[in-house]
């Protein structure tokens, strides 16, 4: 009785459908395109098996070469699976999942997906083009500044041999003209001996020395440039940059706590879980050492983590941790959130880690130390978000009647604590340091 | 005695330079180490060998612990494989959260741009960056939430569901929104769909999709996309 009952309204919609298609459209494999992407992209793709089977030589298979039955079980997979042992297998296969029904595309429309589908399998998938993101190109300019460099220092040298030469020539002829007005020689010092020179020597190599030990001194306990190798090359500039991610999609952390999280395998399985390749759609991926990088190897790494079995399409329970390497590190006696600068201050995330987006392998672009954290205090202004609070927060609103008094140029409630006598300077705005952004126990304590 | 200060200036030079690496792969050294690495437990430090330290620490909140101010959990639970059951009943559960507000809508389109606009674009038309029609990396078609027939419909909760559990080839997202945050970009979402006020605005080609009745004919579906990438590309 159901069974009549959907065979009449499915005769009905066939022939509905027949009516307006029958207006004047021919259907091609370009409406099959668009028929493929509204309604089974979603679960299908040509090349590869998502939540259902990859469709490229579908009518080759099992029952599919009979049309017929490609129609019966696209409007109604439930009903055709209960008499297949075929569409049965795939329901196993593919986790229990079966097909949604769609009665209302026609026969017709079937069949231009089919076609779309065959001439796409047929076309082979995608491959970038060979042009897009040429590593050359950047390797060439770093060679370049290198080779500057080289020239700077073969041309100081060539001075240096220069100048040296003139003063052997000046002595020498200096010799002469003594010899000549008759002037007692002086046994000949070889510039080794010369104390002059000596002295020059030293002090060059003082200025030089003195300057690199500094610099070293400096740079103890602190590691700009850090650039640690990851246990999986993970590529900011793919994910940030190429495919323009948010940054706060992995780091949701950075709006709400101390620690901008390193994600769980679970978020890189958000997207991994269907993109199981790299296409090389931001170019081919080097190392810092130059060696390529094979990016589905990379991503297989993901799998092995989370324990995705990618052929079953099953997690096996089996997972593995990612020690991902921490590039920077504050001294323990520093105290940072991320969550007061982001969320509360609206800092950008590039301000401090560079330019990620077009980092491969991520280095500490920040030195991350105090001088630095207290220039960027001195100089921001704090936002306070308007009156409506709508284009900013009300975290700082008890600073606003700060802000106004400095606005009307009032005198300043005593940075340093009472009433002090310093007028405030004309401006429009205040910076972190106004609001305690120096204070030692903000970040010390 | 002068020879000896040069020779260790020399030295010095030579060791600090050869610190200079041209790809830095160590952190370097510190003046105070118990200054600089901290004896408590920070976030990030290794925790394997905490058990045989005998420090037992649960990672994870008591089940059933419910943060401050948060809604209630879900009432249901993720489906068993091959089974719908929880889904389909999901529909009957109702959004918890009263209507946004200005600042709140803010925040919920904050929250939408940052963790599904990348997939179902910043227009909600199932064409995030990801995607880009079919060209980009993620080879499943985001569901098309401004104009789908079948997401214009769908409950709040049944929404939720998917959010929350994942759905066909979407992950969960319950690590990345609380309860709360997916509830308000479910808002956001029905705020934005039926040819909302920013959709005719934005693209007006998407609208007079949207309009069409559900089962809209062969003509309609084929026309879509065409008309969607038109407006995007503007």
């Amino acid at each position: 009785m159901i069974d009549h009952r959907a065979t009449v309204k499915r005769i009905l919609i066939s022939a509905l459908f027949f009516l307006l298609l029958s207006v004047g459209n021919k259907l091609s494999a370009q409406d099959g395109k668009a028929i493929f992407q509204n309604n089974c992209a979603s679960c299908h793709s040509v090349f590869k098996d998502l939540t259902g089977p990859a469709l490229g030589g579908v009518t080759s298979r099992g029952p599919w070469t009979d049309h017929k039955k490609l129609y019966e079980w696209v409007h109604n997979p439930a009903k055709f699976m209960a008499s297949d042992p075929y569409t049965q297998g795939l329901k196993a296969k593919f986790g229990g999942v079966v097909m949604s029904p769609f009665e209302n595309l026609s026969e017709k429309e079937i069949d231009a997906v089919i076609d779309y589908v065959e001439k796409t399998a047929k076309a082979g998938p995608a491959t970038p083009g060979p042009g897009q993101g040429t590593p050359g190109a950047g390797g060439a300019q770093v060679l370049d500044e290198k080779d500057n460099s080289i020239l700077y220092g073969v041309l100081t040298l060539i001075l240096a041999v220069v100048a040296f030469i003139m003063l052997q020539v000046n002595s020498n002829l200096k010799k002469l003209a003594d010899d000549k007005d008759g002037l007692p020689a002086y046994e000949t010092i070889p510039f080794y001996r010369n104390k002059s020179y000596i002295t020059l020597l030293t002090l060059v190599l003082f200025v030089i020395g003195g300057f690199y030990i500094v610099k070293g001194a400096i740079g103890l306990g602190r590691s700009q440039n850090y650039q640690p190798e990851q246990p999986i090359f993970y590529s900011h500039k793919v994910h940030a940059g190429v495919n323009q991610i948010n940054c706060l999609y992995c780091h949701g952390g950075a709006m709400e706590g101390k620690a901008a999280n390193i994600p769980s395998v679970n978020i890189c399985m958000n997207c991994h879980m269907t993109i199981n390749e790299y296409t090389e759609s931001a170019g081919k991926l080097y190392r810092e050492d130059g060696t390529q990088v094979d990016g589905t190897a990379e991503i297989k790494k993901i799998y092995a983590a989370a324990g995705w079995d990618a052929t079953k399409k099953a997690y096996t329970g089996e997972t593995k941790e990612i020690q991902w390497t921490k590039i920077h590190n504050l001294p323990d006696h520093v105290f940072f959130s991320h969550a007061q600068h982001v969320n509360a201050g609206k800092v950008q995330c590039q301000t401090c880690h560079g330019e990620i987006t077009k980092m491969d392998e991520v280095y500490q672009f920040a030195d991350l130390s105090m001088g630095w954290c207290i220039n960027c205090h001195r100089t921001t202004k704090v936002n306070f978000g308007g009156k409506s609070g709508e284009e900013g927060n009300k975290f700082y609103s008890i600073y606003e009647k700060f802000h106004d008094d400095l606005k009307s140029h009032k005198k300043a409630p005593g940075a340093l604590g009472g009433d002090s006598v310093i007028v405030a300077p004309l401006r429009d705005s205040i910076t972190v340091a106004d609001i305690g952004g120096l204070e030692c126990q903000k970040c010390h304590y | 005695m002068k020879k000896l200060s040069i020779v260790s200036v020399l030295v010095l030079a030579v060791v600090a330079w050869s610190c200079n690496e041209d790809v830095r792969r160590t952190p370097g050294h510190v003046y105070m180490p118990d200054m600089a690495y901290s004896r408590a437990i920070e976030t990030y430090a290794p925790i394997d060998t905490l058990a045989k330290q005998g420090i037992h620490y649960n990672r994870l909140p008591v089940a059933g612990t419910i943060k401050r101010g948060e809604l209630l959990p879900f009432p249901l639970a993720k489906d068993k494989t091959g089974d719908t059951a929880n889904y389909v009943q999901s529909t009957h559960i109702a959004n918890p959260l009263p209507a946004l507000d200005a600042v709140q809508m803010k925040e919920a389109e904050r929250l939408y741009l940052v963790n599904c606009g990348i997939c179902h674009g910043t227009a909600l038309d199932g064409n995030g960056p990801l995607y880009k029609g079919g060209e980009g990396p993620f080879s499943a078609a985001p569901a098309n939430l401004a104009t789908g027939p079948k997401y214009v419909t769908m409950p709040d909760g049944q929404m939720f569901y998917s959010v929350t559990y994942g759905k066909g080839q979407m992950g969960s997202y319950a690590s990345q929104l609380s309860t709360t945050q997916r509830w308000m970009v479910i808002h956001y979402i029905k705020s934005k769909q039926g040819g909302g006020k920013q959709a005719a605005a934005v693209a007006p080609a998407t609208d007079s999709a949207a309009a069409k009745p559900a089962a809209a004919g062969a003509a309609t579906a084929a026309k879509k996309p065409a008309a969607d990438t038109t407006a995007k590309k503007k």
